[in-house]
Order: structure tokens, then C-alpha cells, then sequence
């Protein structure tokens, strides 16, 4: 389940279904259903009594897929797009900021297609608690399907509320609060209502514009919370190969190389050309394309008030 | 339903703690009964007037050590004027108080005989240029002026975060370099959860070890170290509970493939004080080891993670059997040529799939009404993070 997890598959679980990191889903073990998908077609009743990290054949033998434990990183992966979600640097740099572990109790506003709910959920599990809440029905009603499906409902309690108009309706209870709305210096007052007065609180409000950041900012030093910092923040995968890198005395010599075919071979690893291996090197450098931006984290604590 | 109280509210008699001083540099300090807390020239202050207070208040130092909440200024309201730059010179003259004077403010400062205020006053007063500057520049000068003069401090809890970002700060090559963001990833990738079992090798003195009990409750932490005992040196800022303590397990590598006899030692007839105490300590210390290596060859961990000056493939090829099926290995860097072979071992290895290698990015920026940008000063690299999923072994 997402935030525990098991050794044995067993009717029920939910498993994720791997073919590639571009191709994954996540199913729920029921026995007489298969799986189709390009790689083939599993029975689930095959699947049962697995060990989740097991590789299964499609009912052919031509292709296979590997089945493992759900977890928020993978559901982050495969969460279908609501709204634009939260990726993992975002998601791990807020929750160290927030000072999230087992027993905090989080708000979160809007839950969106409720990717960094799962991890948030994970995280405070099992004696702490996430209270999210999401103004558009339809997206509510299905994140709340998904909690309930995920075995998440002991941690995640969700509500279908606008919260700029009707704040978060619980007051004195959050040790961390969680903007990403359109307009988050609207629900300021009522993040400080809702953390807890005999502590300290923090907020992260996730905005994609710098003058949205303006704002929040300004709000959030108008409303007495301090220490208003703000931060941007990626991860840029690298592609990892292996590449020739001869000596110029190969040139001299007269001895052209096919560049593009040994990096063919290097990365098919069938080596067949004639080249002196002692002349590849592991080279490394960022994919092509990256994510050159998500949002801007404007973090800021409020000291405690009841005193 | 009552919020959940999982940390203390206040400052605790012995705790360690962040202070953060008005230069926005931080200090970790042992809040010890009855002793005085120096912070240079920010003044020094009586550990006992601390205990019992909040976090997140900023406190005045006053006169004799005592302190007093002190209301935090919020965002000044410079505002855009026509005044430039354009008569300004580079010019020392420009402050009328000699070198004499203001040393003899400061001490006086640092006396509590003149406030930081005052201070602050007299060196803007005396500034000849100062009328001149822009309202956003005589705000930065008043803001330099405080950093310097204020005689302030906020403290923190010795988070996860705050002591990285302490320690990134002070001493990066005593927690290999690890930034923030890049820790928080490890932690996300490992998927640690409270009840996690999460064998680790951490050669950074004990930072993800903290990182990794701060997210347990009901799981464990296996530490395999080098040495006879490890060198967890962050675990003592961490503040942890002592029920904590008993979540962490360790061994050394030297006891990697121990095997282990039953404790035949007995008690010599009328033993000496000296005899029992050592007798007892070998007792304990067997059960200990013993209680390590069951643990281990039990095997089944729910992640590996590694920082490690060793050679990654190595610690990797030692500890892979011992990880449960689809689940995370991941292994931290601050450099990348350590992992390019682990990476590529990863990839032709059948029992991992998922093999990613990310280098980390953060920016901080500065927040002000119309004065928004990046800081002008930031950390060049935060490390690189090798993951990869482990597969079950059929």
C-alpha cells in the first residue's frame, strides 16, 4: 500500500504494473481480470502469491512486465493530470522544509490530482494526519475515491471546500500548512488561523509566478509570519554511456574512426570494432531536455501565538 | 481531533538548538542550566532565561543577560523616489564618526549601555552621503547596519533541514557536501515511512542517519560503519528521544560476515567489582552483536541507502542481498565519476530496474517589494543521487 509496504502480493493489493519508467500503471489484484497492454496480457491470479519485485511472463512468453509495491514516487509517475501536479524535488524539498515525519499534522489546499497528498500522507502516517481540501467537485470526489482505494482514509481526510472563501474550518490543529492555489495570499489569514498557536508553524505557498510570490509575500508579512524565504528548485536527470576517445595519433596515422558506430556498439555493449578499449571513457551530461521550472516555494514560519 | 505533539514546544534544559543571529548566520548551541550563551558580538545571554520559551520569537539581549520577545520588524516600505546615485562617490570620508568612536559605540553596544538603534542612528546621522541615497539603498544600508549591530537571535529546532542547512554551511565535508534538496530526494526516493527498515552507510557523521530516525517510528535503522563504534556525530544535535535511540542498530564492516559463538564466558567464584562490571560488558556487547547480526542476515530491508567514501559498486555488491524485492536503493554523491560505474553496473545488473542518475538544483531568492531577485550567492553544487529499484530474487 502507499504508505507501508508488503512482501507478498495477495488478492486486493495494489500493485504497479512496470514495463519501463514511461510505462507503468497501477492495478488492484483481482483474480479472473488481465492485464492488457502492449507487452502482453497477465492474469492476476498469476500475480498472487508473488513477491512484489517479481518480473511476470504474459500469457504468450513474448513479452513481460515487473510488478511492484506502490509507493508516492511511482504514483507521482503514473497519477493521471488533473491539474498540473507536484514533482518529486518539490515534493521532498517542502516536506524537509515543513519538518514533516510520523505524527505532524498537515494542511493542504488544493489537493489538485493529489500527487504530493500521497507522499504527504506517507510521510505522517500512521499518528499524524492530512487534512486536503479541493474547490472543484469533480476533482475532489475523485481524489477522495483514490484515498479510499489507496488505503489512505485512516491519514487523509479531504474535503470538497473553497477555502479562500470559507477558510479551512478547523483552527489551532496544523503544524504545517500547504498553498498551491491560484490566489494563495487569500488564504493566509486563515493558514494562521489553522496552525497551532502553542508552536511553531510553518507554510509553503507553491506558485508558478514571481508576482503571485509578491503578493503571498506581502500577505504573509502583513498576517506576522516571519523568516520569508523563497526558493526554486529542480533535479536534472543524466544520461550515463560509455564513448570512445582515441588518440590523436589515430588521425595521424591515417586511421579514420566511425565515431557514431562504435557509440552504437559501446551501447549495444556487442563490442565488435578493432578499437583499443583503454581509449572509452563513462561520460555523463544532463538530458537534452530538462524541467526548467515548476513553481516558486515562498516558505515562511509564524512564531507561536498564544503567548 | 487534538493536534498531534510530536515535538517539543519549547526550549528543553540540555537540548540542543539553532540560534539563529541577526547576520542570518546560525550557531548550534547546548542550552545547559545555569551556564551564560556567548554570541560574539551579538552579545551573550543566560541559558536558564531561555528554557521554557518558545521557538520562532526573536528575543532581545538586555542589559546582564536577560532577554525579552522582541516585536519582528516586517518588510520596510521603500519607496521608488527620483534620488540616484549619480553625485555618490566611493569616499570613507563620508562618515563623520572616526574609527575610535564607533569602537567605542560598539563596546557600548555590546554593554547593553546604547541600543543597536542608537547605534544605527548615530552612523546614518553622521553619513554625509547618506540623504542622498535612495530609499532602497538606505534601506540595505540600515539592514547591513542591523545584521551587524542588532543584539538578537531566534531559536530554532534542530530540524532535519536546520541542521543541514547548519552544518552545508560551516562544514560541508563533514556531511559530504549534501544540500537540503538533495537530502529531502534521498529521503523521498528511499520511500522511508514509519515502519520502514532501512539499512544504511552513511560516512557524513550520522546526518542521514538523523534524516532516517527523524522519519521512523515503528521501523529501524541498520548503520554499517567503519571502525569499532560510528561516528554518528549529528545524532547528538538531533535532540532524539531516548526510545529513538533503541531504532538504530549498527555494525561494523569488520563484522560484516561474523559468525557468531554462543557467550561462554562465566563469572570467575568471588568476583571482584572490577571482574562483574567487565564480565557485564561482555555480556552486553555479545547480545548487541548478536542482536546486529541476526538483524542483518535477516535481511528484507525496505532501502539501502549509501554516502560512502568507499567505492559505491563495492558497498553495493556487499549489502544488495540483504534489500527486499521492489525496494529503493539509492546512493548519494557530491561528485558524479563515483556513480557513472555504479550506474552502469545498475543497468546491466538484473536485479534492478529504474536506474536513475540526478543531479540536484536550488536557487534561493531574495523577496522584497519591487526589490525580487535571485541571491547574488549561492551554493555551486548540492551533490548527485543514483536510484535504482531492486527486484525480488526468484
Amino acid at each position: 500500500m502507499f504508505h507501508e509496504y508488503k512482501k507478498v502480493i495477495e488478492e486486493g493489493d495494489l500493485v504497479v504494473a512496470y514495463a519501463t519508467p514511461e510505462s507503468m500503471s497501477v492495478i488492484k489484484v483481482s483474480s479472473g481480470e488481465i492485464l492488457n497492454n502492449r507487452y502482453g496480457n497477465f492474469w492476476h491470479s498469476k500475480m498472487i502469491g508473488l513477491k512484489f519485485g517479481s518480473k511476470i511472463q504474459s500469457q504468450t512468453g513474448t513479452g513481460f512486465i515487473h510488478l511492484l509495491s506502490p509507493t508516492p514516487a511511482l504514483w507521482t509517475q503514473v497519477v493521471p493530470h488533473r491539474t498540473q501536479i507536484l514533482y518529486l524535488p518539490d515534493i521532498s524539498f517542502i516536506s524537509l522544509y515543513l519538518d514533516l515525519k510520523p505524527g505532524k499534522v498537515v494542511i493542504e489546499s488544493g489537493t489538485g490530482s493529489g500527487s504530493f497528498s500521497h507522499s504527504i500522507a506517507r510521510t505522517v502516517a500512521p499518528t499524524g494526519h492530512l487534512f486536503t481540501f479541493e474547490y472543484h467537485e469533480l476533482r475532489a470526489q475523485t481524489a477522495k475515491q483514490e484515498f479510499a482505494q489507496h488505503n489512505l482514509t485512516d491519514v487523509v481526510t479531504i474535503e470538497h471546500r473553497d477555502v479562500i472563501s470559507n477558510g479551512f474550518g478547523r483552527n489551532n490543529i496544523a503544524d504545517a500548512v500547504f498553498l498551491d492555489l491560484p490566489a494563495p495570499w487569500d488564504a493566509v489569514a486563515a493558514a494562521k488561523q489553522a496552525l497551532r498557536a502553542d508552536t511553531i508553524g510553518r507554510i509553503c505557498c507553491f506558485s508558478p509566478c514571481i508576482e503571485q510570490v509578491q503578493r503571498t509575500a506581502l500577505a504573509l508579512n502583513e498576517h506576522g509570519f516571519t523568516d520569508i524565504r523563497m526558493f526554486e528548485c529542480l533535479a536534472k536527470n543524466h544520461e550515463v554511456r560509455s564513448v570512445p576517445l582515441p588518440n590523436i595519433d589515430e588521425a595521424i596515422s591515417g586511421n579514420k574512426i566511425n565515431f557514431k558506430a562504435i557509440a552504437n556498439e559501446l551501447k549495444s555493449k556487442k563490442r565488435k570494432m578493432d578499437i583499443d578499449t583503454d581509449q572509452d571513457i563513462l561520460v555523463s551530461k544532463p538530458l537534452d531536455q530538462v524541467r526548467g521550472h515548476t513553481s516558486y516555494l515562498t516558505f515562511a514560519i509564524l512564531a507561536p501565538t498564544d503567548n | 481531533m487534538d493536534a498531534m505533539k510530536v515535538d517539543p514546544v519549547v526550549v528543553r534544559a540540555g537540548d540542543h538548538i539553532v540560534i539563529r543571529m541577526p547576520s542570518t548566520n546560525s550557531k548550534i548551541v547546548c542550552v545547559k542550566p545555569n551556564t551564560t550563551i556567548g554570541l560574539g558580538k551579538f552579545g551573550s545571554f543566560q541559558a536558564n532565561a531561555l528554557i521554557g520559551q518558545p521557538f520562532g520569537h526573536t528575543f532581545e539581549i538586555l542589559k546582564g543577560g536577560e532577554i525579552r520577545p522582541l516585536e519582528q520588524k516586517g518588510f520596510d516600505d521603500a519607496e521608488l523616489t527620483s534620488a540616484n546615485n549619480q553625485n555618490i562617490n566611493d569616499d570613507p570620508q563620508s562618515q563623520k564618526l572616526t574609527f575610535a568612536e564607533i569602537e567605542e559605540l560598539k563596546a557600548k553596544g555590546l554593554a547593553g549601555d546604547v541600543t543597536a538603534q542608537e547605534i544605527i542612528g548615530s552612523l546614518t546621522e553622521n553619513n554625509q552621503t547618506f540623504a542622498q541615497k535612495t530609499e532602497y539603498s538606505k534601506s540595505k544600508y540600515i539592514q547591513r547596519k542591523q545584521r551587524k549591530f542588532m543584539k538578537s537571535f531566534v531559536p530554532l529546532e534542530t530540524t532535519v533541514y536546520n541542521l543541514n542547512d547548519f552544518f552545508f554551511e560551516v562544514n560541508p565535508g563533514k556531511i559530504r557536501g549534501i544540500r537540503v534538496d538533495t537530502l529531502s530526494q534521498v529521503m523521498s526516493l528511499a520511500n522511508v515511512y514509519s515502519q520502514a527498515r532501512v539499512l544504511v552507510v552513511d560516512d557524513g557523521q550520522g546526518l542521514l542517519v538523523s534524516a532516517l530516525l527523524s522519519r521512523i517510528q515503528d521501523g529501524l535503522v541498520f548503520g554499517v560503519h567503519e571502525g569499532d563504534v560510528p561516528n554518528y556525530d549529528i545524532l547528538r544535535y538531533a535532540n532524539l528521544p531516548l526510545d529513538m535511540r533503541d531504532r538504530l542498530l549498527t555494525l561494523p564492516w569488520t563484522k560484516l560476515h561474523h559468525q557468531m559463538h554462543p557467550f561462554t564466558e562465566v563469572l570467575p567464584d568471588n568476583p571482584s567489582e572490577n571482574d562483574r562490571n567487565g564480565f557485564e560488558r561482555r555480556q552486553r556487547g555479545h547480545a548487541k552483536l548478536a542482536k546486529s547480526i541476526d538483524t542483518l542476515n535477516g535481511g528484507e530491508f525496505d532501502a539501502l541507502v549509501i554516502s560512502t567514501n568507499y567505492s559505491p559498486v563495492s558497498v553495493i555488491n556487499k549489502l544488495e542481498p540483504y534489500l527486499g524485492g521492489s525496494r529503493m536503493l539509492v546512493v548519494y554523491d557530491p561528485c558524479k565519476e563515483p556513480l557513472l560505474e555504479a550506474y552502469t553496473m545498475l543497468r546491466q545488473s538484473p536485479a534492478f530496474i529504474n536506474v536513475q542518475l540526478t543531479e540536484s538544483w536550488l536557487r534561493e531568492y531574495q523577496v522584497l517589494p519591487n526589490r525580487t531577485h535571485p541571491l547574488m550567492s549561492t551554493s555551486g553544487s548540492g551533490g548527485f543521487i543514483l536510484s535504482a529499484i531492486h527486484l525480488a530474487s526468484s
